[in-house]
Order: structure tokens, then C-alpha cells, then sequence
């Protein structure tokens, strides 16, 4: 690496030195205390897969060049210099790590892995040798988004082509159209992904509920926050402010995407309408009595995997629950959960650059999980999740069901009315009145 | 001229304590009853700077350090999102707090490292108060007391954990992701502790009973608190002097370190709790 370059990174690593992230690189006291909380670690058991372990690559290099010691006594803290070798350990380290943050709840100091490789990412980025298909899926991204007018007549087409599944899950009003892309006067603003599985059930359970809402033409998903790109993120979660604005909807509702959620709730400012997790909704239409779902209809053992940026990151965590209540009696929890939940493996944009097999090695731990918990069914509220959770449970033979709980929900809907004897004591016990 | 008039305090003091340690330990006095010349005044020299000037060149240097490293932070850009975890706290601060003081995290995960880190901050805290207490203007154990707070239990609270945490650091996996600092700093404390141990406990075994005393260091404080620059020689009296003058110089090392090691967490760490809880 020429020097140009080695002093262009240092720049870009300046450039995330803000008050939290000096604190997190000076504190690291290496009390190790934050090693079996990553999931890759707990399946491959090497110091490189340690929040420890990764943060190090960072603090060395940040060592070298912005503090005393790296000038010197550079030995005291092994430090690191910004070279191709340096960015090969940069590199291991950034995309090893989901940014699931389970270390931050192990360490005394709460010290976020995920902000320092941020750093590593960008750095990456700096210096070329960021995964391409990221950047790739990032810029088609912004550029589906300049070209949306173009491509809207095709999107709206293939949107009105979903409403017989749509209605094969709830019928909805005659002559009105299962689904609205755009329309104004909406109070929510629904952000799915592509794929039909990503809006048909959420379109039904919200014409159940009677809901005014309307889909938006971009997905929610956001390759540039996998990618680090902090300007990329940014315009990508623009693109759907913008959009909420214009339609002045009082609610932005993001399908079961974990960091399109936490992006747009918590990462892009201060939004004049609120962010919402689709399972939360699902939970309010359930508290108002908006929706009614069979408890019977659900056959097998379920189980819920929390999604690390919706539960631990985003705070939706017992909404889920609530949810599940009033889809069967036979639940059983993971163990650990919630906040503790190991994280599936596939955060972090790992799903999407493929990583099969780190992917699958690194999810040891969460197999074991999942087969230990003895259900038949295991559910989710997170797009990469639902992927990482249906290649474990192949991988390793595991023999469970892997659904979105949005699939689930819509699949109980029934109409208000008398019940069946037999359901009604059901879902009575399932906690529906 | 300034240079000579150390030169001739040092002397002065060195003669003064000469008499004052005669009554207490006569092959001191025998050795020292001359004036100090050649090596000996050397090493008068050396104490002398460790006991007096480094002692105020070591807190200045915490003091500033300190100040520059929390100045930094607070200067660097603000956070721009929250990076809270869930479930919030109902009482962030307090909830910081807890984490701060009490480590909730560790008690969970590691709970006999969590035993010995308690022991270790809370005995950390009691020796701080105990060398206020030195000071003749601060009263938590009685003044005519010969011992220290914790008559040496608090040095010896905070010796074994730097124990344990030596084993701990030198097995995997902390070996592994431990840097040459992290073992320095442990021996630094280490040997800061033990002669601490020796000065505040371990001097009371000889066969005459205290060596040094509580009102003994109570003078050598109140000669540095107003800035006198007198020897403390002249008021530490025994063999063991050069045991206290080690024990000073570990402590001004770490005074020293403590700015720019990661021992700064000990201003840090509310700061740094704060940002999971707010």
C-alpha cells in the first residue's frame, strides 16, 4: 500500500473519532469478559471471532496513529499500521462480526462492537476492497430509487397481480383493491421488500384490521448500512422520509427487515411521523380487537427467534409475545432469549454476500439452540433471519418449520363472529377474548 | 543558586535524620551518622527526587492528562443515533449507575472474576480514603492510631485480586487477546500494592514494633500538602525508608500511566455506561 493511500484511511478513521467512539476505543480494559458472547466464537472457538478479538484490529491501528503510545512505545500496545496485511485482518474482522451487540451486553463498559467496525468498514471501503456485491446492491439501491417513475407502472402491475393471494387470506370489501401503492391520505406508510412474501400477508392482516394504508414504492432493506457506507444509508433511508412525508402519513411501518428497522427508527434523525416494526402493529390491532385470529389453526410446537436489531437493538421484544398468544398455547421459549437471544449468524449483510459456509459454521451454537428447544415450529420477525434460520435448520437436519410470524398471523385470520365451540375455548386459552 | 540550595537541603535534611532515626535504628544511624558522599548522596539525590519533586511532577501530570482526555471527548463530534440496548431502563442514570458500580454484567457471566473485581474497586476506594487519611487535616482513623485504614487489610484486598488477575491475563483466552501493556500494568500494581503492604502492615512485624508510623507518614504528607520541599528523611526514619521510596515511585509511575492507559477507565466508565443505557 503507497503512503497516499495508508494517509487517505487515516483521514477516513478520523473522520468516525466522535465522542462515543473515543470512548470505546480507549476504555477496552481486555477483561475478556466479552468473549463467549459471539455466537462465532461459541461455534468456532478462535480469538479472531471474539468482540475482543476484532475490536483489537481497530484499537491497534487507532493506537498508531492517534495516540502517545503509538509513537512512542508502539510495542506496548502491539500496535497496527494501515497496510495490505493490516486490511486483511481489518477485512476478517468486519465481516465476521453481524453487529448483533450481544458482546455489549457482557461488557462492563457496554462497549458497541458494531460501532468499531464501522470503522473497519469504511476503512475497507477507503481502500477498495469492500465486498463489491454490497456496493453493487447499495448503488442499484439509490438508482431504482432515481428511476422509480420509470419503473412504477411494472411495480404497480405486478402489485395488483398479488391480490388473489392477498384475498385468498382475507377476502377484504368487494371492488376495492387489496392493496394501494402511493395513495395519499393514508395513516401508514408500509415498507416491504422484494418478493410477494414480504406484502401479502402484511396486505391482509391490515385490510383485516381495516387499516388506511398504502404501500410504498422502495424496499425497506438498506445494503448500505450492512456495507458501512454511512452517506449511502443515509440516501437510501431518505428516499422513504421523503416519501412518508409527502403522503403525510402518520406512521411508517417497516416489514420484518431488523436493520431496516433499526436504520430508519433510530440511525437516520428524528422523523416528523413514527417508525414502527410490522409485529407491533399486529400487536396493536390485536389489543384493539382489529384483528381475530384461530388459535387452533396452528399445528406443532412454536418458537421465536428475536431478531438482534428488532429485540436488543430496537426494543421490540415482548410485542412478539403478545402476538404469539393469540396464535397457539404450545410456545416455548429459547434459552437464551430476548435480549440474550443468540443472534442466528446472518446479520451484518452476511446473508446477502452469501458466506454459506462461515455462515453455517458460525450457527453451531444456534442450531443447538434451536433443536434443544424441542419445537416443530420456529418463527421469526426478520427477513435475514427467516434465511440464516431456514439454512441451519437444513444444514444441520434440524426438521423444524421456519416462518415469519406475519406469515403465521395472516394464515389464523378469521372474521369476527361466533367461533366454533372448540376454537373459542382455544383461543380463550391462548389469551383471545 | 536553585540547584545548590536543594543540594544543601537535601544535606541539612539528611544530617536532621540522621539524629531522628538514631533513636530507632542504630545501624541506620551508623551508616548514614556521616555526612553523605559519593554514591550515598547519589542515592540521597534519587529519593529525594522520587519523595519530593516526582511526587509533584507525577499528580500534575494526572491531573493534566486527565483533563486532556476528557476535553478531547467532549470536543469530538456528539453521537448522532442512540445506541441504546433494550429493554431500556426505566432510570437510565440510575441504571448507569449500577452498571458502573456494580458490574451486573460480570456478575452474571463471570461471577468469580466479578468476586475478585468488587474486592479489588471497593478495597481500591477504602485505600484512597486510607492515604487521605494520612494527611494530619483528615481524621477517619484516630490520629494517635500507628495503623493506616484497614490496619492492612485493605492493602491486602487489593493485592490478592492483582493476583488472581495475573493467573487470569496469563490463561486462555485473556492470554490471547492481552498486549504487553496489560501485563505491565498488572506488575506495576502488583509491586505498588506489596510494598504498599510492607509500609502499611508488613513494618509492624519488626522486633521493635512499628518502624514507620501513621504520624510518621502524616509528616511526609504535610510536608508535600505545604509544598515545604523539605527530605522526608528527616521523618521517615528506619531501613525501611527506601521501601517507602519504591512504593512512591510506583506510585508516581501510576499517577503517571493513568491518563493514557486504559486505566483511564476509572474516569470513563459512567460516561461509557451512560451511552448503553440513554
Amino acid at each position: 500500500m503507497d503512503a497516499s493511500t495508508s494517509s487517505k484511511l487515516k483521514d477516513l478513521f478520523e473522520t468516525k473519532l466522535n465522542g462515543a467512539m473515543r470512548l470505546y476505543l480507549d476504555t477496552c480494559a481486555r477483561c475478556g469478559v466479552c468473549v463467549e458472547a459471539c455466537h462465532a466464537y461459541a461455534s468456532m472457538p478462535q480469538t479472531r471471532y471474539t468482540a475482543v478479538g476484532r475490536a483489537e484490529v481497530i484499537r491497534k491501528i487507532f493506537k498508531r496513529y492517534f495516540k502517545l503510545e503509538g509513537k512512542f512505545s508502539p510495542w506496548l500496545g502491539e500496535v497496527l499500521s494501515l497496510d495490505d496485511v493490516t486490511l486483511d485482518l481489518v477485512s476478517d474482522a468486519a465481516w465476521s462480526c453481524t453487529g448483533c451487540r450481544r458482546c455489549m451486553t457482557f461488557c462492563p463498559f457496554g462497549i458497541d462492537t458494531q460501532m468499531i467496525m464501522s470503522i473497519a468498514k469504511l476503512l475497507l471501503i477507503g481502500a477498495d476492497k469492500e465486498p463489491k456485491l454490497l456496493t453493487m446492491l447499495a448503488d442499484m439501491s439509490i438508482a431504482k430509487a432515481d428511476a422509480i417513475e420509470e419503473t412504477r407502472p411494472g411495480f404497480e402491475e405486478a402489485i395488483q397481480n398479488l391480490e388473489p393471494e392477498i384475498r385468498a387470506l382475507w377476502a377484504g370489501s368487494p371492488g376495492k383493491n387489496a392493496v394501494t401503492v402511493e395513495a395519499e391520505g393514508a395513516d401508514v406508510l408500509y415498507v416491504g421488500l422484494a418478493g410477494a412474501h414480504s406484502i401479502v400477508p402484511a396486505a391482509a392482516i391490515m385490510n383485516a384490521a381495516g387499516e388506511k394504508w398504502t404501500l410504498s414504492v422502495f424496499e425497506a432493506v438498506n445494503f448500505a448500512a450492512f456495507l458501512g457506507d454511512p452517506k449511502k444509508m443515509q440516501t437510501i433511508a431518505r428516499r422513504i422520509h421523503d416519501e412518508a412525508v409527502r403522503l403525510k402519513v402518520q406512521e411508517v411501518a417497516i416489514v420484518e427487515c431488523g436493520t431496516a428497522f433499526r436504520v430508519m427508527k433510530y440511525m437516520t434523525g428524528a422523523h416528523p411521523f413514527k417508525v414502527v416494526a410490522f409485529v407491533e402493529l399486529i400487536a396493536r390491532y390485536l389489543k384493539q380487537g382489529l384483528i381475530r385470529l384461530d388459535a387452533t389453526k396452528l399445528k406443532g410446537r412454536l418458537t421465536y427467534h428475536d431478531p438482534c436489531q428488532i429485540a436488543r437493538n430496537g426494543g421490540v421484544i415482548e410485542e412478539p409475545r403478545y402476538v404469539i398468544r393469540y396464535l397457539t398455547r404450545d410456545f416455548v421459549e429459547l434459552l437464551p432469549n430476548r435480549d440474550q437471544n443468540w443472534c442466528c449468524g446472518g446479520g451484518g449483510g452476511l446473508v446477502a454476500l452469501g458466506e454459506q459456509d462461515f455462515r453455517m459454521k458460525s450457527a453451531k451454537v444456534k442450531a443447538d439452540q434451536m433443536r434443544a428447544s424441542g419445537a416443530q415450529i420456529i418463527c421469526t420477525a426478520c427477513e435475514n433471519c427467516h434465511t440464516q434460520l431456514t439454512d441451519i435448520n437444513a444444514h444441520y437436519g434440524i426438521g423444524m418449520r421456519v416462518e415469519f410470524l406475519s406469515k403465521l398471523v395472516a394464515d389464523a385470520l378469521v372474521p369476527w363472529g361466533p367461533l366454533p365451540i372448540e376454537k373459542t375455548q382455544a383461543a380463550l386459552g391462548a389469551g383471545q377474548e | 543558586m536553585a540547584v545548590q540550595a536543594v543540594a544543601d537541603a537535601v544535606t541539612a535534611a539528611s544530617k536532621a535524620a540522621a539524629g531522628a532515626a538514631g533513636a530507632v535504628d542504630a545501624t541506620t544511624t551508623a551508616s548514614i551518622a556521616a555526612a553523605p558522599a559519593g554514591l550515598a548522596l547519589v542515592v540521597n539525590w534519587i529519593d529525594y527526587f522520587i519523595m519530593v519533586p516526582l511526587v509533584y511532577f507525577s499528580v500534575l501530570v494526572l491531573v493534566l492528562g486527565v483533563a486532556w482526555r476528557i476535553v478531547t471527548i467532549l470536543r469530538a463530534p456528539a453521537q448522532a443515533y442512540s445506541l441504546r440496548l433494550y429493554p431500556a431502563a426505566k432510570r437510565p442514570g440510575v441504571a448507569t449507575l449500577v452498571d458502573t458500580f456494580t458490574m451486573p454484567q460480570v456478575r452474571a457471566h463471570k461471577p468469580l472474576f466479578w468476586v475478585f473485581l468488587m474486592v479489588y474497586h471497593v478495597a481500591f476506594v477504602l485505600l484512597i480514603l486510607g492515604h487521605l487519611d494520612i494527611l494530619p487535616q483528615v481524621n477517619i482513623v484516630a490520629p494517635e492510631s500507628r495503623h493506616m485504614l484497614g490496619a492492612g487489610a485493605v492493602g491486602v484486598a487489593v493485592t490478592l485480586p492483582i493476583f488472581y488477575f495475573i493467573i487470569r491475563r496469563f490463561r486462555s483466552p485473556v492470554r490471547e487477546i492481552s498486549v504487553p501493556s496489560d501485563y505491565l500494568l498488572l506488575f506495576l500494581l502488583l509491586f505498588l500494592f506489596l510494598f504498599g503492604d510492607l509500609m502499611s502492615w508488613g513494618n509492624s512485624w519488626s522486633a521493635h514494633g512499628f518502624v514507620m508510623t501513621k504520624q510518621d507518614f502524616a509528616k511526609y504528607f504535610d510536608g508535600l500538602v505545604r509544598f515545604s520541599f523539605a527530605d522526608p528523611r528527616a521523618v521517615l526514619p528506619g531501613a525501611h525508608y527506601h521501601f517507602a521510596v519504591i512504593h512512591v515511585l510506583l506510585a508516581d509511575l501510576f499517577f503517571m500511566l493513568l491518563p493514557f492507559t486504559k486505566i483511564i477507565h476509572t474516569f470513563f466508565s459512567v460516561p461509557i455506561n451512560l451511552l448503553r443505557r440513554r
